[in-house]
């Protein structure tokens, strides 16, 4: 498709470590197109940061592609870095943490546009700074505070303005609001999908909330430690989940309602190592339909119904298609 | 009679910024075999609430007033020997963090045993054999007995935490987030342990939490708590389906759902009030849609909304109706 912003492939990234390779990222396909969120979801240590931090190139793959734009920007040469770090930005985690806690808050925001060149005296980025403050909901006031002065749903603000700051087309967002209380995780949802329809941002959102993906995402990416079990349109995932690991986690989820009355699928067991894992599904040790050829064959992604992707040896027969 | 039964309990941290007011004259009460969710944001006095049950408040806190009566007795009048003998025996906590519960230079069945011998009269062969049982009862088997912390998972370390909290079948569990730091499909196995446990020893709950969706899983009645109040207070379907704390309606709101289609949440607006300087009259009037002027001035009392459901606000029924509207 033309409007197609960025599109991975085969995407893999490996860390080496004392015990072996830690497989973090293995053979993920996916294409965002402009405007669009693509929510990745699964549990801790299932490799969907190292994704968002891959696709950034802040860690280089070990192998596969990744377009953005149409230009492969696998292996970047200095220029191509230059535009990606302009086009695409984070939002991390934890706000606890990823701000530099001797800058105040102007300082803060305006630390990206000096970086690239973007506003030309201190004129225009004092200006700069105090509009964007104004986009992510920060009064005037705090311009000169410090992050410890603040509590965690504004220094997630700062957080935003920060990638906001250079005018980024594309921002991963690596689980924005899971260090924030409900009611303030609301505000900065809001926001999040405001600035999407002001400006035609296109997301990854990465969170392990599927209540919050659910909400936010138009399509969405299930992985399991490191592979992605299935993919395909948000409400189609929640009304048709083909993957047994979807479902079942898809019903572990608490509904905040009195008048639900459904059947629990209690996965078994946990999740084992990703550090040299066996070569059949990851899934299979908790599965509860594994046999012989899940134990020794990795399931390859598949289009199962249109647009509905999955991986699993036995989607056909589990779910009668 | 209820098994625990506490009234207007007020906590304190005298600082040198001022006063942190954390728990501000909370009463509820505990039936025997029953589960009570104590629902709340950070820094709502949620944890400083079970931490006072035993009496647990760290320095610089103090309690106050009010009191916890538990079988009859007040804690807070007991000597230290006696809430020792009870802390652990009948009244036990789950905490939190597992990664930080547990002591990370001993054996977690040392750990479990520890609890045994110090309140149950038996030999150390006796605890051990009761250590194996309680590990298995938690589905962790008698040859990792002797493994250290780091050696588990988040999710077999909170085992091995309620394995502590229930070796001495405790009458009465405090469980603080017992599934936060873990991921979702963990905590449908972790609560579901939890819940069976109880059961089978006929244990009460208080069960801390800010999800919502657990609460509506495990709970019998509900508190929620705000600036260390409780603003409402009912069975699971006052709460649920006749909320009338414009509080509550905001978690609600903020939430968002799986089952409808929302395009935008409705936040409460505002934030969190700083405990040392706690706004006058209602806490919640500077974030209410609600509120005005004589909210600012008078502090509500607990009015009763039906039998059982109390509810902190002038104009509950006027929020009812608004309410009511809505859904229509």
């Amino acid at each position: 498709m033309s409007d197609t912003l960025l599109e991975v492939k085969d995407l893999c990234k490996y860390y080496k470590t004392p015990k072996g390779a830690l497989h973090a990222v293995e053979g993920v396909n996916f294409s965002i197109r402009e405007g669009r969120t693509l929510g990745v979801v699964g549990e801790s240590g299932c490799g969907k940061s190292t994704l968002g931090w891959t696709v950034m190139n802040l860690h280089e793959s070990t192998g596969g592609s990744i377009f953005f734009q149409g230009e492969d920007v696998t292996h970047p040469t200095k220029a191509q870095k230059k535009v990606i770090h302009k086009s695409i930005q984070m939002i991390f985690q934890d706000p606890f943490s990823s701000l530099d806690p001797r800058k105040c808050v102007s300082d803060l925001i305006a630390e990206p546009m000096k970086v690239m060149k973007i506003t030309r005296g201190k004129k225009e980025t004092e200006q700069r700074v105090a509009e964007l403050m104004d986009t992510v909901g920060l009064a005037r006031r705090y311009a000169f505070a410090y992050p410890h002065e603040l509590d965690g749903g504004r220094r997630q603000r700062i957080g935003i303005a920060r990638a906001l700051s250079v005018e980024p087309r594309f921002i991963v967002c690596d689980e924005p609001v899971s260090a924030l209380d409900v009611s303030i995780q609301a505000q900065i949802l809001n926001l999040l999908q405001d600035l999407q329809e002001e400006r035609g941002l296109t997301y990854m959102f990465i969170t392990h909330n599927l209540s919050v993906v659910k909400h936010i995402s138009h399509d969405i990416l299930v992985m399991y430690l490191g592979c992605q079990v299935e993919k395909c349109e948000c409400e189609e995932l929640f009304r048709h989940p083909l993957h047994p690991y979807t479902k079942g986690l898809l019903s572990a989820i608490p509904i905040p309602s009195i008048h639900v009355d459904r059947k629990r699928i209690v996965m078994s067991g946990e999740v084992t190592s990703p550090i040299n894992p066996k070569p059949g599904c990851r899934f299979a040790a908790r599965c509860p339909y594994a046999d012989e050829r899940c134990r020794s064959e990795l399931p390859q992604v598949e289009e199962i119904l249109p647009d509905h992707f999955c991986a699993c040896h036995k989607v056909r027969e589990l779910n009668e298609l | 009679m209820s098994l625990l039964e506490i009234k207007d309990l007020t906590i304190h941290f005298p600082t040198e910024e001022g006063d942190v007011r954390a728990v501000n004259g909370i009463s509820l009460s505990v039936e025997e075999g029953k589960t009570l969710g104590l629902v709340g944001e950070t820094g709502a006095g949620k944890t400083t609430t079970a931490l006072g049950i035993l009496r647990l408040v760290p320095e610089p806190g103090e309690i106050e007033n009010g009191s916890i009566v538990y079988k009859g007795k007040d804690i807070l009048s007991m000597q230290e020997k006696e809430v020792q003998d009870i802390r652990g025996n009948e009244i036990s906590m789950i905490f939190q963090d597992p990664m930080t519960a547990l002591n990370p230079v001993m054996t977690v069945g040392d750990q479990v045993a520890e609890v045994i011998l110090r309140h149950q009269n038996c030999s150390k062969t006796e605890a051990q054999k009761r250590m194996v049982d309680i590990l298995a009862k938690v589905g962790i088997g008698a040859d990792r007995a002797g493994d250290y912390p780091h050696q588990f998972s988040g999710g077999m370390k909170q085992r091995v935490v309620i394995a502590t909290a229930l070796a001495c079948n405790p009458k009465l569990l405090l469980a603080d987030e017992p599934t936060t730091a873990l991921d979702v499909t963990i905590q449908a196995q972790v609560m579901e342990m939890i819940n069976e446990l109880k059961a089978e020893f006929q244990t009460s709950m208080i069960l801390i939490t800010h999800d919502l969706g657990i609460v509506a899983e495990s709970c019998d009645s509900v508190a929620i708590m705000y600036a260390g109040q409780i603003v409402e207070y009912g069975s699971l379907e006052d709460i649920f389906d006749h909320t009338t704390h414009p509080y509550t309606i905001g978690l609600f709101g903020s939430i968002p759902s799986l089952e409808k289609k929302v395009h935008r949440l409705q936040p409460i607006s505002g934030l969190m009030p700083d405990p040392v300087n706690l706004p006058t009259g209602c806490c919640f009037h500077p974030r209410c849609p609600y509120a005005d002027e004589r909210c600012a001035q008078e502090a509500p009392a607990a009015a009763e909304v039906s039998p059982g459901h109390l509810c902190r606000c002038h104009y509950w029924e006027t929020v009812r109706g608004k309410e009511a509207e809505d859904n229509v």
